[in-house]
């Protein structure tokens, strides 16, 4: 029998392992209780990350004629989901996603032929017209993704994952990680450099049904509400063509693209209202500087009156509707004491708009 | 079911407790197999079937080997085994592949035929768990080791969770001898096991995922031409990332395995420090390498018909080895390059192998770093997504081509030069040593410090549960 099958045994370092290994556990217990403390002390608390998979979780809840919230965060901030059920007699699905373009998830719904429900989107412009290869659009196709192919051991870990989120502080997948953690240290970069504007810091809490808060801190005029604010008009500023592709062509290209969007999702609540289904777009709540800023790129008369006129869906624009205009302290969220009174003031709008 | 998951954690805590508090050895071997099936088909029940089928085809083609009377018999068992596992391979791997290269055949003929898209599903791990399977009937056949009479260990030897779905590829003759008898465990193997698994979780979830990953895909990914620090940058990321996802893997699995009682070889000896290609491919897969070279070069005669022929011999090797990781002929030319330089190594070696100057240290510290620069520079095409990308890449690294974008910030250019010194410092200093040997002479300070460490990054890194590269393979 040759050698190369004779039992083969690893070396073993010859050190006390025993003592080693229980130093380092206390060690590593020591810092990450350090750790914690820190973030409790930033102003941290134990409240769940809104990741795909808790998204999923309640995609897959979607039965055929529930309601249910699509859209970007305004929706995610700004509606209330006790009070939606109080209003409309039956509790919504929330599916709303930060940063996202939720054509993708209308799209999803339309081609669910089981579903012929109750759609409220929020329809902010700029998202829903980003293009395919632009992050907004890519946050819902992860989501997605993930609802359509995600494994037993993934769903095991999301569940071990929440339950370690509800109770430690610094486990802020985007804040607190690392790469987060990183990304804050200044070095000045190349002047050639272009990179994407940063993302805001999390500033919500999140609950297992996704209802989402604006936090208490955040909702305040201090260093993070600033930090909020700040960051608004680069991410809702178009990025610059790239400079590979002409001038002209990006410009063909993009053309292109919104227009087939308009189509698409005119073809989308076609198909749901097909079903005896509803669709309905609310613009949420934006104040200050943001406002002006997306009044100027996408004005109401533009693109938002053309998706409500040639999808035949209802549309409710805030600030069409005196009850409807709160304050946004961060400009773009209503606070989440507001965001209950103002889900009770758009209810009969709702119902008005769905028939019901 | 992934390492770098909080269910691996629950899972592994699970089974090792009740693996070492049942007394039984066939009961513990039961249990290890039942958690092996349980952890690959948490990830897709229904390819846990397939998995239990290749291993069962393979159980009984090993029997028919051994008990065959003839040569020719014997030879007609074993081609039955290779044809099985090469066309399950090669119809959930390269279908598509093939189809379209069929297609593409015919249109040069003036035929033109649009095969249909097969909707076929990967099963994870696949090419893995073939060689283990297959390396059996071959061995069985080569009468390197006996053929076992026990389906339920030669089930457990294919299947051995640590090892499944990404190696290394452990050998049935390696691994059936450890399930004679019950394992015992050497003072320290229990935390030594733990240490490995931790520096093989920290090497794929805080260097590769968080340190490098963010760079190579950025560079990887940007489809207009960019500036050459920039696809550097890129492409050291991944040589860097796809060094410590694949590594870090086989480093949880040996760890893993210890922490059960049994023993893999190592898989990666630092690939990085290699004096050519040839002490690269000792380095680097080892488990792969050494599979091909049995069962592949030897038998195609390897040295022993001349250099024309060993030259031949190994472009074969390497076409195969570079086909081997994936459906696309940029894996081929990934695989040719080194076989390439494998064959112009060989010639050099033999005009002036044994000169004094090629001992020099600075020469060989040249020759080394020679060596990684033309492995990254293959390894834009393993990871670009087509030839043009793959072109533009090095047209950009040369510095040629249009004025590019910078896309990369500062930061990231530090962080992956930082980690890349440090990984090519790590293997010169560990080159003609193991990590055993250098862990052993460290102060007990320096250890706690490191695996303390280790950890703490782990957990403020909170993983991302992303799929380590080689699962694709």
């Amino acid at each position: 029998m040759p050698s190369s099958i004779s039992s083969f045994e690893r070396t073993i370092p010859g050190l006390p392992w025993r003592s080693l290994a229980l130093m380092a556990a206390l060690l590593t217990l020591v810092a990450t209780v350090a750790w914690e403390i820190r973030a409790r002390t930033l102003g941290y608390t134990p409240v769940l990350n809104d990741t795909p998979d808790l998204w999923a979780d309640w995609r897959e809840r979607v039965k055929p004629d529930s309601i249910v919230i699509i859209g970007d965060s305004r929706a995610l901030f700004d509606t209330d989901l006790d009070a939606m059920e109080q209003g409309l007699g039956q509790r919504p699905v929330q599916l709303a996603l930060v940063g996202s373009c939720a054509y993708p998830i209308l799209e999803n719904l339309a081609n669910d032929e089981n579903f012929h429900g109750t759609v409220i989107s929020s329809l902010i412009p700029l998202m829903w017209l980003a293009p395919p290869p632009a992050p907004p659009y890519q946050n819902s196709l992860k989501a997605l993704k993930r609802y359509h192919s995600r494994n037993i051991a993934q769903r095991a870990s999301h569940h071990l994952g929440m339950f370690l989120e509800e109770h430690l502080a610094f486990m802020k997948q985007e804040d607190l990680t690392l790469e987060q953690l990183l990304k804050r240290v200044e070095i000045p970069d190349r002047p050639s450099f272009h990179g994407p504007p940063p993302l805001p810091p999390y500033f919500q809490a999140t609950e297992r049904d996704r209802r989402t808060r604006m936090t208490e801190t955040a909702a305040k005029p201090g260093p993070l509400q600033d930090r909020v604010k700040t960051g608004w008009l680069p991410l809702f500023t178009p990025p610059p063509p790239p400079s590979y592709v002409p001038p002209e062509a990006f410009a063909k290209f993009m053309g292109a693209t919104i227009e087939q969007r308009f189509a698409d999702t005119a073809a989308a609540v076609k198909k749901i209202q097909a079903r005896g289904g509803k669709v309905v777009f609310v613009r949420f709540p934006v104040v200050g500087p943001l406002k002006e800023h997306e009044d100027k790129l996408t004005p109401k008369a533009g693109p938002w009156t053309r998706i409500i006129n040639e999808s035949g869906a209802a549309g409710i624009y805030f600030s069409d509707y005196p009850e409807l205009i709160f304050d946004c302290p961060e400009w773009s969220h209503l606070s989440g004491t507001d965001s209950v009174e103002f889900t009770k003031r758009l209810v009969p709008h709702l119902k008005k708009a769905l028939g019901r | 079911m992934l390492f770098n998951s909080l269910t691996f954690v629950v899972f592994f805590a699970i089974v090792l407790a009740g693996y070492w508090a049942i007394k039984s050895w066939q009961a513990r071997k039961n249990l290890l197999l039942v958690a092996s099936y349980i952890f690959y088909g948490a990830w897709n029940p229904p390819f846990a079937l397939l998995l239990f089928a290749t291993t069962a085809l393979d159980f009984l083609l090993g029997a028919q080997i051994a008990a065959a009377k003839n040569p020719s018999a014997r030879k007609a068992w074993m081609v039955a085994s290779v044809t099985s596992n090469l066309s399950m391979l090669g119809f959930f791997k390269y279908g598509n592949f093939l189809l379209e290269n069929f297609q593409w055949l015919l249109a040069r003929a003036g035929v033109a035929y649009q095969p249909p898209h097969l909707d076929i599903f990967l099963p994870i791990g696949i090419s893995f768990y073939t060689f283990h399977s297959l390396s059996y009937t071959l061995d069985v056949y080569r009468r390197v080791c006996e053929p076992t009479k026990s389906l339920r260990d030669f089930t457990l030897a294919v299947s051995f969770f640590p090892q499944l779905v990404a190696g290394p590829i452990v050998r049935a003759a390696d691994f059936l001898p450890q399930l004679v008898t019950a394992p015992s465990l050497r003072a320290g193997q229990f935390a030594w096991g733990l240490l490995l698994m931790t520096l093989g979780m920290f090497q794929k979830i805080v260097l590769a995922d968080t340190l490098l990953a963010t760079s190579a895909d950025a560079v990887f990914g940007y489809a207009g031409p960019l500036q050459t620090l920039d696809t550097w940058t890129g492409v050291l990321a991944f040589s860097g990332q796809i060094f410590f996802d694949f590594a870090g893997y086989s480093t949880c699995a040996i760890g893993a395995a210890l922490c059960l009682g049994f023993h893999l070889k190592d898989n990666f000896r630092s690939p990085y420090a290699a004096i050519g290609f040839s002490d690269f491919w000792r380095r680097w897969h080892i488990s792969l390498s050494t599979f091909l070279r049995d069962f592949l070069y030897i038998p195609l005669g390897g040295n022993r018909s001349g250099p024309a022929r060993a030259a031949i011999n190994l472009m074969i090797v390497m076409f195969i080895g570079g086909l081997w990781h994936g459906a696309a002929w940029t894996f081929v030319v990934w695989g040719l390059i080194h076989g390439i330089f494998l064959v112009i190594e060989r010639g050099l070696t033999a005009l002036c192998g044994d000169a004094a100057w090629t001992k020099n240290f600075v020469i060989k510290l040249l020759l080394g770093l020679g060596t990684y620069a033309v492995v990254c520079l293959a390894w834009v095409f393993f990871r670009a997504t087509n030839f043009t990308a793959a072109a533009h890449l090095l047209g950009s690294m040369a510095g040629a081509g249009p004025k590019g974008e910078a896309i990369l910030p500062t930061r990231e250019i530090l962080q992956v030069a930082l980690v890349t010194a440090g990984l090519l410092l790590a293997h010169w200093n560990l080159r003609d040593t193991s990590i055993e040997a250098v862990v052993a002479r460290m102060p007990r300070g320096l250890v706690i410090a490191l695996w303390t460490l280790m950890l703490s990054a782990i957990i403020l890194t909170q993983g991302n549960g992303n799929a380590f590269i080689y699962f694709q393979f």
